[in-house]
């Protein structure tokens, strides 16, 4: 296979995921990542050397590290191109406070802002139709995209905190879209301000890259990789280790890029962008921390760079055409032989099946009801056996400490009972897949394994079940998919509820009975539910998960309004609708009272924490001045030899030192605080905007920053209320 | 007449005692009194008032550590921190003498141009007390307590307002005395934090509205070190309203960050809005003396000079530049321009003396330092005896030289230029031993100096001791790596390893 063209060792160590390269000075290219301490380094290792070609000299590496001081946590790290008119690319650094945009080349800042939501990714390019690059920065539930002037022309609000962001072209409009992967276990994708589409995925999702057209590549925190193509999975793997960085370049020179995955156990490999097949791995000694393409020997090819923890950099070039065929010869010849004779193989099996199932139906003799022993081939049973399910609503019983939940009910029709049962569905179990397996003496012709769905989306359950006799050694697999209705966590209710405060009432130009098909379609109910005599529809709804009610009403004009006291099932529903129904555009009036009180008390708390939070810096600034003071003033007098004051001096030092650290842990909780109420304005600002749908969903978000930015609370609530300002 | 109007004219004409004397009256009377009141925070302010854009200088503390720049090492020719190597464009180091930071000499004297960023603390520490200009040693608590506080300012009894009870939320909603308490407490209290707090909650009262606040507010965070903060609020404050000493600051804030291609953009900015104005320009070409590169700040001093032909720094520095690139009779010019407007000092006439002395006009050079010496005060003395010293190794009196070298000792014993030169005059008098002596004290005294290296080397070599020889000349490159006796002593020496 393919061996590196140059490895090095920079002698740094490197943050995993921290890692990107650069040419600011539009020529050469530096490597460039976070190391430990709180700084950047820059290897520049052709400043001096010039452009000879050639194998570089790589023995100096120290002196062709450059350091940057950024005395804070470097939560991410991108170079790019940001500026027009100056030249080079400009390295922007994120840290847990603020964005600091550098022009490597001139030791001059571009920006610096201060961003309370944090900087957990950053990515710099066009982003639809803006025209100067951005670089669009994802903090705890929004996104800010800076130019390099430091305004923020681009604004949003996402579900929860984003891990990952990536710009590509996704539905090949010459325009880029954004990206979005959050803690909330989706994938966004931003056109303009709006939400285009969302995936669910089963964990965080910690990075994605953009491959090949509207195809790109993702990682989660479960140590999942796959790829997509638009909204369809094309593949996916999942490994005991995490993927640290994924990256696309075209290793194998066949003109379409792989997606190339650094691992946590320090394995290197690229996939086949289709399939998913590895073509191509390499071992580092230490945890991968990042992948990188760049022209690194100034032979103007870019190589695919791949960096771990320890500051070990190797550099891998495509294959070229001559090296891939004599590969390809081999490979297709082997690969050939091993497919067809698994082919064989399994058709050999599957004759065998036949034959046996034959020999028993020639010979007449019918044995149901007996277990197959070790000496039969096949298990029998009757022919006309099914495997029924249904879903259900449990509601649960204090004694057993089960709390009320969904169930799926597996039955046969007939005296066979069910062994093993595997269900696989995404985001209901951990791990993806529940395997029910009781033991022999308790095995019983039904079964129900119950579902506790934690978000309110449509579930494929693929269902496999063993079928027999018991103490028989040979099954029948049943395989079928059932689905769960979105809303399937919420329970009829039949008697009268109270009605919940919050509502939000909107106009539809529907007939009502199409609202009762959705609700038919994505409520789990016993009996399909039908339009009353007037042609409106009441229908009242438990939440399984917190036993709060939920009230859907529509009136013959097709005037609806939902009654719950849970904002974002309040969205949901409203999205969900919208979407069943193809709307473009949806205005609604939204009353949740309790949902305002407490943002309003949020904000509150915003500016308090932001006033203490001055006070604090102001005050350990001031600490921090004496103790530069006291330092020189203490080894002034050990210079002197003067130790009684010297002692002194460093006395004075230590209790302003722990007064710091105190002061230092107030500054922590203060800031953790802050963060956290943040994190609910934004969130309930997104709650907002799913209340609407389509331009109204995107005026209202703008609307909403624009009254934060003036801190202004009232037209906050109106806007949240009606929708406009 | 009424006293508040008699306190009032007293303050226009800048009597400032009288008028806080008179204001203290009326307050007795009446404490409540806000107009007298405000009138006596003002008069008290302007007595202790300081200009901190020009006056600025950064404490020993905060260059020792400091952690606000960005790159550790920096390309070449954009940072402040590292000596720049010799630019092209300038005389090299052999014509022009450094500063202790490895810099060139400039023409005027000015916070922080001395000293430069010492390596070590060690370093740090001895320089200033060597050279008689002695540095603060943090600039939240040095030189401001120096320059601008009230404890020079006696008050009969107690302070005219107690800070610790000052209720700030009150005033900052006032703003008729809020700005002129602002300044009181910033300038005479010379306390920081109360000053920051009040500016922020009067900031706050007017809804982020005014820029004069934010500027306040961005210098406090400038006094305090936090220069992020200050730059945002500058930054701020220039979008509501230009102002050039908002530029001044903002670029002052770069300059703390390191990154004096920042300041530059920022002040050149301000000469987009302020064309011609010359606090921007001379602030200009300062970093480009900076950063070393010598005919770019010459060309900003003759702008500066286009806009305000009496502007000492800029003539000062010409000047410098024209005598060291060579043309002593243009720098004579320069000088005679500066006497002509009124500077009567011992450094001008020395100055005079010398470009007289090189432009071939005997007869004046030796009545100017004449009047250079009557004019001399203890610290420039030494320099004086010095450059006469020059004058008379020049003549080709020996004698007379190293009497000079010798007074110019007597007067400074810290002048490691003058061992050097005595150290010379030993060796070519063959007192090897003494002439050893002279050059490592002078190379101790003054690191910044490759010359008392060179000698030192030179001597070794000659006298046969290669190894101390070796060593040596190698410090000497270190420090002027152009230098090419060095060098080429350097080359015989390995030749000669080589050999052996």
């Amino acid at each position: 296979m393919l061996v590196p063209i140059f490895t090095l060792n920079l002698n740094q160590k490197i943050i995993p995921g921290r890692v990107c390269i650069g040419k600011y000075d539009t020529a050469h290219a530096c490597l460039t990542a976070s190391t430990t301490a709180d700084k950047v380094f820059i290897h520049n290792p052709h400043q001096r050397l010039g452009i000879t070609g050639g194998r570089m000299s790589l023995s100096q590496s120290s002196a062709e590290i450059s350091l940057l001081n950024i005395n804070q946590t470097v939560s991410a790290i991108t170079a790019g191109v940001l500026t027009q008119p100056r030249h080079g690319d400009t390295l922007v650094v994120g840290t847990p406070t603020n964005v600091l945009a550098y022009d490597v080349q001139n030791n001059a800042d571009v920006f610096y802002k201060d961003v309370s939501d944090g900087a957990n990714a950053i990515t710099i390019g066009k982003l639809g139709r803006h025209v100067s690059p951005l670089a669009l920065i994802g903090g705890n539930c929004s996104i800010h995209g800076f130019d390099s002037e430091g305004n923020d022309p681009f604004w949003t609000v996402t579900g929860d905190n984003v891990s990952s962001l990536t710009l590509t072209d996704f539905d090949g409009d010459d325009e880029n879209e954004l990206l979005v992967g959050s803690e909330d276990f989706d994938i966004r994708v931003f056109k303009h301000e709006e939400i285009l589409f969302e995936m669910s995925e089963t964990e965080a999702v910690t990075a994605l890259c953009p491959m090949h057209g509207s195809r790109f590549g993702y990682a989660l925190a479960n140590g999942t990789v796959g790829v997509y193509e638009k909204l369809s999975r094309w593949w996916r793997i999942k490994s005991k280790n995490h993927a640290i960085a994924i990256y696309s370049y075209d290793l194998d020179g066949d003109g379409v890029p792989e997606l190339i995955t650094g691992w946590s156990n320090g394995k290197i490999d690229a996939r086949n962008d289709r399939s998913g097949e590895v073509v191509f791995k390499d071992n580092f000694q230490s945890t991968v921390a990042g992948i990188v393409q760049g022209d690194y020997r100034m032979d103007g090819k870019n190589q695919l760079i791949c960096c771990s923890v320890d500051g070990e950099v190797r550099g891998y070039q495509p294959s070229t055409a001559e090296s891939r065929y004599s590969m390809m010869d081999v490979n297709i010849e082997q690969e050939t032989i091993r497919e067809l004779s698994q082919r064989r193989h399994n058709l050999l099996l599957e004759l065998k099946n036949y034959e046996e199932n034959q020999r028993m139906g020639s010979s007449g003799e019918v044995v149901h009801g007996k277990p197959s022993t070790a000496g039969d081939q096949v298990g029998i049973i009757p022919a006309n056996t099914q495997l029924q399910t249904g879903l259900a609503i449990n509601m649960g019983s204090e004694e057993k400490n089960k709390p009320p939940h969904v169930e799926i009910a597996l039955a046969t029709t007939n005296d066979t009972v069910i062994r093993a049962v595997i269900i696989f569905a995404e985001g209901i179990f951990e791990g993806e897949s529940h395997v029910y397996h009781p033991r022999e003496h308790s095995l019983t012709s039904n079964i129900r394994v119950p579902l506790y769905p934690p978000k309110d989306v449509p579930v494929d359950l693929h269902i496999k079940s063993m079928v027999g006799y018991k103490g028989s050694l040979h099954y029948h697999v049943f395989e079928l998919t059932r689905q769960l209705p979105r809303f399937s966590m919420y329970a009829l209710c039949t008697t009268a509820v109270t009605q919940p405060q919050g509502s939000v009432s909107f106009r539809l130009s529907e007939r009502v009975a199409r609202i009762v098909m959705w609700v038919n379609s994505s409520f789990l109910l016993l009996e399909d539910l039908q339009a009353d005599e007037e042609g409106g529809m009441e229908v009242s709804f438990l939440s399984l998960r917190s036993n709060l009610p939920l009230v859907i009403k529509a009136d013959p004009q097709c005037h609806m309004s939902i009654y719950t006291d849970d904002m974002e099932l309040a969205g949901d529903l409203i999205q969900a609708l919208a979407n069943y129904l193809n709307l473009d555009d949806l205005q609604v009036e939204a009353d949740f009272p309790s949902e305002v009180d407490q943002l309003g008390a949020v904000l509150q708390r915003v500016e308090e924490y932001h006033a203490t939070r001055q006070r604090l810096s102001a005050e350990m600034a001031d600490h921090s001045g004496v103790i530069r003071t006291l330092v020189v003033r203490a080894e002034d007098a050990r210079l002197m030899g003067d130790m009684q004051s010297m002692r002194q001096w460093y006395g004075e030092l230590y209790n302003l030192n722990k007064d710091l650290i105190s002061g230092y842990k107030i500054r922590c909780n203060n800031h953790q605080e802050l963060l956290s109420c943040l994190k609910q304005v934004n969130q309930t600002i997104q709650k907002a905007g799913r209340l609407r749908a389509g331009k109204s969903k995107t005026s209202v978000i703008s609307a909403c920053r624009q009254a934060i930015k003036n801190s202004n609370v009232n037209a906050l609530t109106k806007i949240i209320r009606t929708g406009s300002p | 007449m009424d006293p508040l109007f008699l306190a009032l004219s007293n303050f226009r004409r800048r009597n400032f005692e009288k008028c806080v004397e008179i204001c203290t009256e009326l307050l007795n009377k009446n404490p409540l009194d806000q107009s007298v009141w405000s009138l006596k925070t003002r008069a008290l302010t302007e007595q202790v008032w300081v200009d901190e854009c020009d006056g600025e200088e950064e404490g020993l503390a905060d260059v020792l550590m400091d952690d606000n720049t960005i790159a550790s090492v920096a390309r070449p020719g954009t940072s402040l921190r590292s000596a720049p190597p010799s630019s092209a464009g300038g005389p090299s180091q052999t014509f022009r003498p450094s500063t202790q930071s490895g810099r060139p000499l400039s023409g005027v004297v000015r916070p922080g141009s001395q000293g430069g960023r010492p390596g070590t603390m060690d370093q740090a520490l001895r320089t200033p007390r060597t050279a008689q200009t002695a540095r603060p040693v943090s600039a939240t608590s040095g030189r401001h307590v120096r320059l601008g506080t009230a404890s020079m300012v006696s008050t009969g009894d107690g302070p005219f307002i107690n800070l610790a009870r000052l209720n700030v939320a009150k005033y900052a909603n006032q703003q008729n005395i809020a700005k002129a308490l602002f300044e009181y407490i910033y300038f005479h209290e010379n306390d920081v934090r109360h000053a920051l707090d009040l500016a922020a909650q009067a900031t706050q009262a007017l809804n982020f509205k005014d820029w004069w606040w934010k500027v306040q507010l961005g210098r406090c965070y400038y006094r305090l070190g936090l220069f992020r903060d200050a730059e945002k609020q500058f930054k701020s404050a220039l979008k509501q309203q230009d102002n050039i000493n908002t530029f001044l600051s903002l670029g002052r804030v770069y300059i703390r960050l390191d990154q004096p291609m920042a300041s530059l953009d920022v002040y050149k900015d301000g000469l987009d809005k302020f064309p011609g104005e010359v606090t921007l320009l001379t602030a200009i070409s300062r970093i480009y003396e900076g950063l070393n590169d010598l005919p770019k700040a010459v060309k900003f001093y003759k702008d500066v000079l286009q806009c305000d032909a009496t502007h000492v720094e800029a003539i000062a520095c010409i000047g410098t530049n024209h005598f060291y690139s060579d043309q002593p009779e243009v720098a004579l010019r320069f000088y005679r321009r500066l006497l002509q407007m009124g500077i009567y000092n011992c450094e001008i006439f020395n100055n005079l003396g010398l470009c007289c002395f090189y432009a071939q006009q005997y007869d004046m050079t030796l009545t100017c330092f004449e009047r250079a010496l009557s004019l001399a005060t203890d610290q420039g003395i030494a320099d004086v005896w010095y450059n006469l010293g020059h004058i008379a190794l020049g003549i080709g009196d020996i004698n007379l030289a190293y009497q000079c070298f010798r007074l110019a000792l007597v007067s400074d014993n810290d002048h490691g230029e003058s061992y050097n030169n005595l150290g010379v005059l030993e060796y070519r008098r063959g007192n090897l031993e003494t002439a050893r002596a002279f050059f490592m004290t002078s190379a101790s005294l003054s690191p910044h100096m490759y010359q008392p290296h060179y000698n030192h080397a030179k001597l070794a070599h000659k006298v046969g001791d290669l190894q101390t020889s070796f060593i040596i000349v190698q410090k000497a490159l270190n420090l002027f790596p152009a230098h090419v006796d060095s060098q080429e002593l350097l080359k015989t020496l390995e030749t000669h390893f080589q050999t052996l």
